[in-house]
């Protein structure tokens, strides 16, 4: 159809269509608008047509030829457009008309081009015609071009839009009627606009904004926000089954966007606005509405009111996004330091209140009813005040009255004028406008009036004190966020109000003295000494729950508990958490550890889940604010997956479940109490990226195991490549040119996450896929390798199969030694072992750590890892030639010093060794228990024993320091939970991989002197904490007396 | 205006890689790509048939109002699908995919559709960023990939139907939640044979701009 248009046009014009970019065509197309006039069925797309090439030609002229433009406006030819606009000349042209001005205003760069197009007047007038609204599409092209304009304001431009004479500015009144549309799409272009307009550092324009419009606007606004939330009570409150989750989320994230469009507007910071909307804010819905609601859930009345979880989530809402601090630290006042006296001013405040809603009409009144109806004679004030410069700023007298009789044929548009005949609007409409101010100022003066009750109770308050003469002095809003942390029977409310405070801490608006007066410090709080002991004793106490087998406290409430407790008692320099409550975490951190040994299984898919819990916890550390927008908190907490709520959010749902949440437990009060404690993590992850090797690392070979193979990778690519195992990773190398008997790396993959297959037809053949594991939710786990191995006979193919398959259960075994340490499993081998031959497991396992612990300190040093993987395959004897071989370590791979590495690889504590060795007939048995299949751990850790010392000889480092620190440590866990290092993970695995076939078990004896470090550790620890505890509680009993 | 389904888009991506050229393109295909012109706009819409249905496709433009944090939240929430642009031929608008793909996954809805587009391929020489970059990326956060030209129209059909075709599918699957407007699909009128008669004859002939 257009193509005929063009045709017509082009036919017209009698050219090629290539001109049609020049001014040329231009005066062509103002010879057709000349001969059309009046627009009829015929000409219609003859004028739409027009009108589209003529935007297309002042964009060209704009970007080309500025004599374009200087004819259009020597031509007047916006005159057309309004006069065909004016004809009603219906959808069609109007929604061509409403594109190319969109088009025209988006794409002028020319600053005077702009101007040229704005000088006349012409754009307000059409931005005060009364389009058909109805239509979803005009509405979009209408609002959009608005927009479009409101992007083009400046100090220069906005002379164009507001009048200052005339009072009128129509681009923002005009704009603003929309602002409850029920288009989404159009609320959010209504609030660009209005961002659009605050933005500009017009003082005359910004004042006729607040003088004019924002009482309305702002009064309206907070209403349309509150009854929202009235909305989202009510679906919070009446749901059954979550069934109203979907609606409720919609809610929540309609009152996000409403906080964050507050948020825009006072972060512009324009002083005097501010000060209106903080009013509104505050004084009609905040603490009417959400504060209120937090002391009166049991009362009756006709005031509206929400429930406690409604009104603490949508508090800590507001305390997350908005941090102006005028508005945030009067609310935070009420909150924190209201008193009865306030709560009775806040009564005042209602009688006031009643009283001035009696003398101005329909202010605030308790029912919603009420305010609704005074929403909607705001409304009447608002759209007779937005009106009446809109008509005034029409070019002609007659074109007003069109324009009148459009707003009588719009339903929208007539609500406005109801009640007022036209003849008298005039004067009708000043008498609304001086009500309005008058209501404003009346406002003001009652939010001042709150305001100096509020500090009077204030001071009054700290006087109270410090003097400590109102000792029974009560905080109701403090008392009730206090004991909605109990958790005892849900943490429905806990985990509001741990969020509500969390929020207040973080938020940047408040004054820290306000703070200080619960003793919750800021983020960064300078130097303290004390914290709020009661809050802590709560916290912990959420804590407790946690780790209880059936403890119903979900894992958010306990991250952000733990976040909190950390906010709480670390300063600057250090932690300043009292020994008492030190201890009471310690309990709560051994109930998680008792926790997680129930769940604790030698299944493979225990490892699995352990890694991905720690990978997923870490990746993703709890954002409060995320958590604050998902809408499913609201609703009781729930066990079931089936609504799809988040796993942290939520209760665990079968064993599966119970046991990732253990997991969890586990690992947040583990790195809890390490972080109180000052003490780093040295064990967890199992598998740090850091340690193991990586793709272009050069290794030194020489006697290492090597299979040579040909690669096919999925995509037909083949190559030919060397397979290495190594403890928890297979790697494929090639010869380094450089130097004799290095390699250096093409891939290396986790063993664990492999799978090895025989190839059907070809026994010469193995496909080998490695999967990594998923990062994030988003993504899938991908294969990043995927290849068929080709070796060169059977034999080898089959020595690969079993050196991977066999190197996959090890790296896994080695694994789930370390997690069995982490728990101290062989503390009580007798008892709380779960699974099968774990006892055995976890004794053996035991020597690797002792071992790891010094190398992991220089495992950093990656002349480590070369030069252990340089002995893979030896048996024990060669360890000392690998000692030798660490002098001289790649260039590449290892700047480092290599003597250190040296020492801390082959670095034993021998002493500690010997000295707590015992009897280990009891564990070998358990061995031969184990139900494992084939090599018994054992037998690595013996091999590895014997690196060890032969290592530690060769080196004599003097890292002994070290050592004996770990062994001194004063806290339980450092000793029972030795250090790791894939270091000598490596070593012992590469051992041990080949003692599968190549060495007979070895005398466990020399395991058993590893395994036996944390029993004979333990007892003297054990008196240390029991000691401290006695102290603590000593320290607990003078509290108790003070 | 009759049609089975309304499809709000959204369309992101840095300043300048050619958003709101895109846009012309699809939803007026008389603005025709010449050389020495650069036009573009910040919304429009068009009809298109997606399995003998009439589809309604809207498309805003999120352009210039990056300041505004509420702005762009509030954008995403409301769209079905969303159109991640950048500029082959500039590196730091691929770069900053990751950005955007967050704050969209952030405030969207869980099922909106996220499209990757690398416009300007009609800029082979000046090219950046291969075509293998933006498969792979799209494969790693299960996107829909395209190269495209506003300037010379190339695939820019495709990028928008397809799109389009994805969100039927879901709605199809009972995935999105049709009646639930906050998603950014609307049902058509039910009674809109009435009206249709004029209203679809005219909407026909705007929308048609692409259809020709």
């Amino acid at each position: 159809m257009f193509g005929r248009s063009r045709s017509w046009v082009g036919g017209g014009h009698g050219k090629a269509a290539r001109s049609i970019h020049s001014l040329d065509h231009l005066k062509y197309m103002y010879h057709v608008l000349t001969k059309n006039t009046t627009v009829t069925d015929h000409n219609r797309n003859l004028l739409v047509e027009t009108i589209r090439s003529i935007t297309e030609i002042l964009i060209w002229g704009d970007q080309n030829d500025s004599s374009v433009f200087d004819f259009f406006l020597e031509k007047n030819m916006f005159v057309f457009f309004l006069n065909i606009l004016r004809q009603k000349s219906g959808r069609y042209v109007c929604v061509q008309l409403l594109q190319t001005l969109n088009i025209l205003f988006e794409n002028i760069s020319h600053e005077t081009s702009l101007y040229y197009l704005l000088s006349n007047n012409y754009v307000n007038s059409i931005i005060v015609h009364k389009f058909d609204f109805s239509d979803e599409e005009i509405m979009a092209y209408y609002i959009s071009f608005l927009k479009t304009l409101s992007l083009k304001l400046n100090n220069h431009t906005v002379h164009f839009f507001y009048n200052e004479h005339t009072n009128d500015f129509a681009l923002y009144t005009e704009a603003i009627k929309f602002f409850n549309h029920p288009e989404s799409m159009v609320r959010i272009a209504v609030r660009t606009i209005t961002l659009n307009v605050y933005k500009v550092d017009n003082q005359p324009m910004l004042h006729y904004i607040r003088d004019k419009t924002a009482v309305p606007y702002f009064s309206n606004l907070v209403w349309f926000i509150g009854s929202h939330v009235i909305e989202l009570d009510n679906c919070v409150q009446t749901d059954e089954e979550h069934r109203n989750r979907g609606k409720l989320s919609d809610l929540v994230a309609e009152h996000l966007d409403h906080l964050h469009y507050l948020n825009d507007i006072l972060i512009i910071n324009c002083e005097f606005l501010n000060d209106v909307l903080t009013d509104h804010l505050l004084n009609r819905l905040f603490l009417p509405l959400y504060v209120y609601s937090l002391v009166n859930q049991d009362k009756g009345g006709e005031r509206p009111k929400i429930s406690l979880q409604v009104s603490l989530y949508l508090l800590s809402q507001v305390f997350l996004i908005i941090h102006y601090a005028p508005l945030v630290n009067s609310l935070a006042e009420v909150i924190l330091n209201g008193d009865l006296s306030v709560f009775s001013s806040k009564v005042e405040q209602d009688i006031q209140r009643s009283s001035a809603k009696s003398s101005i009409r329909c202010f605030i009144k308790p029912t919603e009813t009420l305010e609704r109806s005074l929403e909607i004679n705001k409304h009447k004030g608002k759209k007779r005040l937005q009106k009446r410069p809109n008509y005034k700023n029409v070019g002609e007298e007659e074109e007003e009255e069109r324009g009148l009789e459009n707003t009588q044929e719009d339903p929208d548009k007539a609500k406005g004028t109801e009640g007022s005949s036209k003849g008298i609007k005039a004067s009708g409409e000043n008498e609304e406008i001086e009500m309005v101010i008058m209501e404003r100022c009346k406002m003001s003066e009652l939010s001042i009036s709150v305001v100096t009750e509020q500090n009077t109770t204030d001071e009054e308050k700290s006087a109270a004190a410090s003097g400590s003469e109102m000792t029974n002095w009560s905080r109701p809003f403090l008392d009730m966020v206090y004991n909605a942390q109990d958790c005892a029977e849900d943490d429905y409310y806990a985990l509001f109000v741990l969020c509500l405070l969390y929020a207040m801490s973080q938020n940047k608006g408040i004054d820290p003295v306000k703070l200080e007066r619960i003793q919750l410090p800021a983020q960064h709080a300078e130097e303290k000494s004390s914290y709020n002991h009661v809050l802590a004793e709560r916290l912990i106490r959420i804590m407790n729950y946690a780790a209880q087998p059936d403890g119903k406290v979900r894992l958010a409430t306990l991250e952000l508990g733990c976040l909190l407790l950390k906010q709480l008692v670390l300063s600057k320099s250090g932690s300043i958490i009292k020994d008492v409550h030190l201890a009471c975490l310690e309990g709560a951190r051994e109930e998680s550890v008792h926790l997680l040994r129930r769940f604790y299984k030698g299944e493979e898919i225990f490892l699995d889940m352990f890694e991905d819990e720690y990978r997923s916890m870490t990746s993703k550390p709890m954002n409060v604010e995320y958590l604050m927008m998902d809408a499913s908190i609201l609703l009781p907490p729930t066990g079931t997956p089936l609504t799809g709520i988040d796993f942290v959010k939520r209760l665990p749902c079968g064993d599966v479940e119970r046991t990732r949440r253990a997991i969890r437990v586990f690992f947040m009060l583990r790195s809890l109490s390490l972080h109180l404690r000052d003490e780093p993590e040295t064990q967890l992850p199992l598998t740090r990226e850091e340690d193991l090797i990586k793709t272009d690392d050069v290794l030194d070979l020489n006697n290492s195991d090597l299979i040579a193979c040909t690669v096919i990778t999925k995509d037909g690519g083949q190559v030919q490549r060397f397979l290495a195992v190594d403890i928890y990773q297979m790697s494929l190398v090639e010869p380094d040119v450089a130097r004799l008997g290095w390699g250096v790396v093409k891939f290396a993959g986790l063993l664990q996450d492999m799978q090895v297959t025989g190839v059907e037809d070809d026994s010469r053949a193995l496909n080998i896929i490695i999967h990594k594991p998923a990062s994030s939710p988003h993504s899938k786990p991908f294969p990043i390798l995927q290849a068929t191995f080709i070796f060169s006979d059977h034999i080898r193919c089959i020595i690969a199969k079993q050196r991977l398959a066999k190197g996959r259960i090890q790296a896994r075994r080695m694994k789930m030694q370390r997690i069995a340490a982490l728990l101290d499993l062989p503390v009580q081998p007798s008892t709380e072992v779960m699974g099968f031959g774990h006892s055995s497991a976890s004794a053996a396992q035991h020597l690797p750590f002792r071992f790891y612990d010094q190398s992991r300190r220089g495992s950093c040093d990656p002349a480590v890892q070369r030069s252990v993987f340089a002995s893979v395959d030896k048996v024990p004897g060669f360890a000392v030639a690998q000692c030798i071989n660490q002098p001289n370590p790649s260039p590449l791979s290892s700047p480092s010093p290599s003597s250190s590495g040296s020492g801390s690889t082959g670095h034993c504590d021998s002493v500690t060794a010997s000295s707590t060795s015992t009897p280990s007939a009891a564990h070998s048995p358990s061995v031969d228990d184990s139900s494992a299949p084939e090599q018994p751990p054992i037998i690595f850790s013996s091999q590895m024993m014997l690196v060890d010392e032969t290592s530690s000889a060769a080196s004599k480092s003097g890292k002994n320091p070290e050592v004996e620190t770990a062994n001194l440590s004063p806290s339980l866990i450092p000793a029972q939970q030795p250090t790791i290092s894939l270091l000598s993970d490596d070593n012992a695995d590469a051992l041990s991989v080949e003692s599968l076939t190549l060495v007979p078990p070895i005398d466990p004896h020399s395991i058993h002197t590893f395994s036996c470090i944390p029993q004979s550790s333990l007892p003297s620890e054990v008196c240390g904490v029991t000691e401290g505890e006695g102290s603590d509680q000593s320290q607990q009993a003078d509290y108790d007396e003070q | 205006m009759a049609y089975a389904y309304l499809f709000k888009y959204i369309i992101i991506g840095d300043t300048g890689v050619g958003k709101s050229c895109l846009l012309l393109q699809f939803t007026d295909k008389r603005f025709q790509p010449v050389h020495d012109l650069t036009i573009g706009v910040e919304f429009g819409a068009r009809m298109i048939t997606i399995d003998g249905k009439q589809i309604k496709l809207q498309i805003w433009d999120t352009a210039g109002q990056e300041s505004f944090r509420s702005i762009t939240r509030s954008y995403y929430r409301g769209a079905a699908g969303a159109l991640l642009v950048y500029d082959i031929t500039r590196r730091d608008t691929f770069n900053h995919l990751t950005t955007w793909l967050e704050d969209a996954r952030q405030h969207s809805n869980s099922n909106m559709v996220i499209m990757l587009i690398g416009n300007k391929s009609d800029l082979e020489s000046r090219r950046e960023v291969k075509k293998e970059e933006g498969e792979a990326f799209a494969r790693e956060h299960g996107l829909i990939f395209m190269e495209t030209s506003a300037k010379t129209a190339s695939n820019v059909e495709e990028a928008f139907i397809n799109t389009a075709k994805e969100i039927y599918e879901k709605i199809q699957e009972g995935v999105f939640d049709i009646n639930n407007e906050a998603n950014g699909i609307k049902i058509g009128p039910q009674h809109a044979a009435s009206n249709a008669t004029l209203a679809g004859n005219q909407g026909g002939q705007q929308a048609g701009g692409g259809c020709c």
